[in-house]
């Protein structure tokens, strides 16, 4: 009997609109909760990939130096998306342990340095033709509370320095060489081992 | 006014079923006290009073509700969430003929979406004072490329000072050619004197610019990477010539 009547309470509910209405409100929140994880999902993403650039450079070397990362050959990318005519070396930071001085004189046609924070997004980047120095590379990177500590003492060179305040204390600087010449090689390689990382002592 | 709330009210044996949920259940409907049945005083008692569908006692549960809600909830949220970081929704893509770049990629300009598909995959993107990469996934006909037929890249590529070409898989990774260089770049290019070249994208030995594919790769893609070019500070983006993809022979 209490089948038949639920039976019968459910078509009444069909029959009245009740049942319809009730549906399309559950399916709207349910759609509306959906959309909030949807976004919050997604928002996440970036936050927990194991897998990141930053933490895949570790394997190459200590940090705080420039390690040559291996050449980009099939099977074998040290990081995806590298391209295979370049040569790379790539140095971590934690700007917590002092300002950051990035030296290098790669030879032409081409090089590029980028800095990327932990999670693998670019923060500032430059090319041999915009680095304004004639294809020498002198970058000091810094966060702001260490600036005003600078300013008061600046050292010797600062304006000859590309100053590049950022709010991201880890990351990872990379410069990528062209290796159009076979015979150019060994120069490519001799600068970009001549490449320095270094942390300024601060006070 | 006289009418007897009290007085018991005569009923059709046909209306109990229909009567409020009241009474249903409670072990009353063999016991004759239909007095205790709501009536309808409009009705001149004669009916049971019908709450409106709103008013009615629920007998579903809020528990389930919530369930179907919750349930909804997540397969819809993650599902598309999914999806959209798997497939990456194209915001901020630029078009050059079949060439796709995405200058935002990689920046912390990036839209959440493209951040997420690229913090996934670890990819090291160019960023915009090195360069610009233009992916093609389709020839100019508007077909898949596929790694079992050459290709011939014809025409003139976007001002820069150095662009590199080289083919990829599907999932952009390199793959392993019979080829002595990875890809080809604009140093190393046989020209016409117009400036307009012609590359055969081919697993085998090509005379003249010849970038060597894997038959064998899961899919094709070429990547072309513009260096220091003008289109990063997305001036001149109008009428800008790139080159365009046919179809050679298949195996």
């Amino acid at each position: 009997m209490s089948a038949r009547t639920s039976d019968r309470g459910f078509w009444r509910e069909v029959l009245d609109g009740t049942l319809p209405v009730r549906a399309a409100m559950i399916l709207l929140a349910g759609l509306f909760l959906g959309g909030i994880i949807h976004v919050v999902t997604v928002l996440g993403v970036p936050a927990h990939v194991p897998q990141t650039a930053y933490a895949r450079i570790s394997a190459f070397g200590p940090d705080g130096v420039f390690n040559r990362l291996p050449d980009v050959v099939p099977g074998a990318e040290p990081l995806p998306m590298l391209d295979p005519t370049m040569l790379h070396a790539a140095c971590r930071f934690d700007l917590g342990r002092g300002p950051l001085k990035i030296e290098a004189a790669l030879p032409p046609p081409f090089w590029s340095f980028a800095l990327f924070n932990a999670r693998g997004q670019a923060i500032y980047s430059l090319n041999d033709r915009t680095s304004g120095s004639g294809g020498r590379l002198d970058v000091l990177v810094i966060t702001t509370e260490q600036l005003s500590v600078l300013r008061e003492n600046p050292p010797e060179g600062l304006e000859d320095l590309i100053v590049i305040e950022t709010d991201e204390t880890m990351g990872y600087a990379l410069l990528r060489a062209f290796d159009g010449e076979p015979l150019r090689r060994d120069i490519v390689e001799a600068a970009l081992a001549e490449a320095r990382c270094t942390v300024l002592a601060q006070q | 006014m006289t009418i007897p709330v009290t007085t018991p009210v005569t009923m059709p044996a046909s209306l109990p079923g229909r009567a409020s949920g009241r009474l249903r259940g409670s072990g009353m409907r063999g016991s004759r006290r239909r007095a205790s049945l709501p009536v309808n005083p409009e009705a001149d008692g004669q009916m049971p009073d019908r709450l409106p569908a709103i008013l009615r006692p629920r007998r579903r549960t809020f528990a389930l509700n919530l369930a179907l809600v919750l349930a909804i909830a997540v397969s819809v949220g993650f599902l598309s969430a999914y999806f959209a970081v798997e497939r990456g929704p194209a915001f901020g893509t630029l078009n050059l003929g079949v060439w796709e770049a995405r200058p935002s990629q990689g920046t912390r300009e990036a839209d959440p979406y493209s951040a997420a598909t690229h913090a996934r995959t670890g990819r090291v993107p160019l960023a915009d004072g090195e360069g610009l990469v233009f992916l093609a996934r389709t020839d100019s006909s508007g077909a898949l490329l596929s790694p079992a037929c050459d290709y011939v890249i014809a025409g003139q590529a976007a001002p820069a000072r150095l662009w590199t070409l080289v083919p990829l898989d599907a999932g952009l990774r390199l793959v392993a050619t019979q080829g002595p260089r990875a890809g080809l770049d604009s140093r190393h290019l046989l020209r016409r004197p117009d400036g307009e070249f012609t590359v055969t994208a081919a697993a085998r030995a090509r005379p003249g610019n010849w970038l060597p594919t894997a038959a064998d790769a899961a899919g094709l893609v070429f990547a072309l990477r513009l260096y220091d070019t003008p289109l990063t500070t997305g001036t001149g983006v109008a009428n800008v010539p790139m080159p365009s993809i046919f179809r050679g022979d298949c195996r």
